[in-house]
């Protein structure tokens, strides 16, 4: 048993743990113990806007997700077994393309002369111009493009965890679809709402191709301030700093997605 | 003559070339309670999912209430049902839950207080209303189920084989509660299940059914003393099966069986040759030895246990049939021992001729 777990661990321990350590102290020391880093992350006006962005697209990505995910997950739940195996198949079928690649895609699609705008000229006259790339919208779909597979399996599977019986029961007592739907389906699948909100949150939180490509100036995400410092203005410390925030975030998140799948909200019989 | 609440006309029920149910009709009476029994892939559940509206009729119809339901969809045919897994919102409360059918009707806030309270009572969970179901036992959660079919008073009220999931103390107290509250409030019950002993204790009627269509429709009297078939003899109850020739006048027969005893006074218009017949097992009577009175038979103890109140007896007749025969349990039964001769004696009236 120990002999398998040892060499894992001293993998963990060399190529993740000690990296780590490593950015911590980085964040720390310059070359003497400071917290003149942290200092200037609370307080410049620049890094509290990027900040204050980044809550705001993972934010908003996540809600545009859940809006567009839960009929999708609905409609599969609805269906026979084997229709949905195929259709959740096309679900993950974005899964298989890099987002790089995806999200180079999208500046074809959105762009002035992309495929959107020219059907809304065709529909609306010749005037018709939606901005689309390179400013907030253009981030929001890209990120909800990507996260969409993640949010319709959790919800899916709360659903698809609720007694059939229960819709049965629900109707025969005279409830319509929905009255069913509001009082049965939705409040039973709160826990796949909330695990695939919370998933997506952590995932849009570190986000860097999407912002960096769709996004304007405005649009700079922690993850793109950490690349600037890191490879252009070489302020390691603060990169570092930076870092520590992103990975203190995320991991809260985190703590509450194991809590939410161990039956914190999730149990139900 | 009792009003009809439920009548089924030549319904039916197809999967392409499968008959889940052959041409059926039925009628269930205001406050009475039936029963549907039968083995599963009997049709028994096909029908209770054609009354729910869970399943549409491939031919018939369906009058509820007077009302011909065929084509409502199930919110909107005043039933109500008890479902195997009990089937409670687990995000509600008790209170929540009895109240569900009450707030689809829209009643006002005092009156589903007033009337979830008076079901709790009569279903005696008073002072559970604030539990989650998942808090209470499997009979707690049922008993829950049944109150919140009670509590908006439908035509009704469909139980899917609703003790299966429980065991046998809490099954046989929730019997004696559904066929209390049955008698009490004169519900009008339709019952499926597979257990001939719960059908007996609880039915008005017993509707039988064997692949797919009715078998024998009865009073639980009728379908163990005078069962027609033999699917009917060998479901309900414990019986004796033989195979006779028969000497007939029309009206009494005289049977030999394949052991060569003969039973006289036989009433039966049977008048085939050969047929089959059922005698229960506590219907024989273990006669003193010797005995040549009429109507005996005579064979060798094969086997003889001990089952609680009663002893079984297995007798091999002259070497020929096996024959199952039940006493009541007394002290000193081990004195029947195996090898010993036995004599038994049948009344004609207990021999049920078979079609």
């Amino acid at each position: 048993m120990i002999a398998f777990i040892v060499p894992l661990a001293v993998f963990f321990a060399v190529f993740f743990v000690l990296p780590l350590a490593l950015v911590v102290l980085a964040s720390l020391f310059d070359p003497v113990l400071t917290g003149s880093n942290y200092q200037e992350l609370f307080t410049s006006p620049l890094y509290l806007r990027v900040l204050r962005s980044t809550l705001e697209i993972s934010g908003l990505s996540t809600v545009a997700t859940l809006l567009i995910a839960y009929p999708v997950a609905y409609h599969l739940y609805k269906q026979p077994p084997r229709r949905r195996t195929l259709l959740m198949t096309l679900v993950l079928l974005p899964f298989w393309t890099s987002i790089l690649v995806k999200s180079f895609a999208f500046t074809v699609l959105l762009g002035q002369d992309g495929i959107i705008n020219n059907i809304a000229r065709a529909l609306f006259g010749q005037d018709t111009a939606l901005k689309l790339l390179f400013n907030r919208p253009g981030v929001i779909i890209g990120m909800a493009h990507y996260l969409l597979p993640f949010m319709i399996f959790a919800i899916l599977t709360s659903l698809l965890a609720q007694n059939r019986d229960l819709r049965r029961a629900a109707e025969v007592m005279g409830a319509g679809r929905l009255k069913i739907f509001r009082s049965i389906t939705l409040p039973l699948s709160m826990p796949g709402i909330v695990a695939g909100c919370l998933i997506c949150l952590v995932l849009s939180l570190g986000m860097f191709v999407t912002p960096a490509l769709l996004g304007g100036p405005k649009d700079m995400m922690l993850a793109n301030l950490v690349e600037m410092h890191v490879r252009q203005t070489l302020d390691w410390g603060l990169a570092a700093a930076l870092t520590v925030l992103l990975i203190i975030m995320t991991g809260a998140l985190s703590a509450i997605i194991s809590h939410v799948r161990g039956g914190g909200l999730g149990s139900h019989g | 003559m009792t009003e009809t609440m439920v009548r089924l006309e030549a319904v039916e029920k197809s999967y392409g070339a499968v008959h889940a149910l052959a041409p059926t009709s039925l009628e269930i009476a205001r406050g009475e309670f039936l029963t549907l029994l039968g083995p599963s892939g009997s049709g028994k559940t096909t029908i209770l999912n054609l009354i729910s509206g869970s399943v549409a009729a491939t031919g018939g119809k369906i009058w509820i209430g007077g009302r011909d339901v065929t084509h409502l969809p199930s919110n909107r045919r005043e039933l109500g049902m008890v479902f195997q897994n009990y089937a409670l919102m687990p995000h509600m409360s008790v209170f929540e839950n009895i109240g569900f059918p009450l707030r689809v009707r829209q009643y006002s806030e005092a009156e589903i207080r007033k009337k979830v309270h008076e079901v709790l009572e009569v279903i005696r969970l008073e002072g559970y209303a604030n539990r989650k179901p998942k808090e209470l036992s499997g009979g707690q959660q049922q008993r829950v189920a049944i109150a919140r079919c009670l509590v908006y008073n439908p035509d009704l009220i469909l139980m899917d084989e609703p003790l299966g999931a429980l065991d046998k103390k809490l099954r046989d107290q929730l019997q004696l509660e559904i066929r209390r509250i049955h008698r009490t409030l004169g519900v009008t019950l339709l019952y499926v299940t597979h257990d001939q002993s719960e059908a007996l204790v609880l039915s008005d009627r017993i509707c039988l059914m064997n692949s797919g269509k009715v078998e024998q429709i009865g009073t639980p009297d009728e379908l163990y003393f005078r069962p027609r078939t033999v699917f009917a003899a060998d479901f309900l109850g414990d019986s004796n099966i033989l195979d006779v020739s028969v000497v007939s006048n029309g009206k009494q027969a005289k049977l030999t069986t394949r052991s060569g005893f003969q039973i006289e006074g036989v009433q039966t218009s049977l008048s085939a040759p050969v047929a089959k017949v059922m005698i229960r097992p506590e219907s024989l009577i273990v006669a003193e030895d010797g005995n040549k009175e009429p109507n005996t038979l005579t064979g060798l103890v094969e086997d003889i246990t001990l089952a609680g109140g009663v002893v079984d007896i297995q007798v091999r007749l002259d070497n020929a049939e096996t024959i199952n025969v039940r006493r009541l349990t007394t002290r000193d039964f081990r004195a029947t021992e195996r090898g010993r001769p036995i004599t038994l004696r049948v009344q004609p009236s207990d021999v049920v001729v078979l079609e």
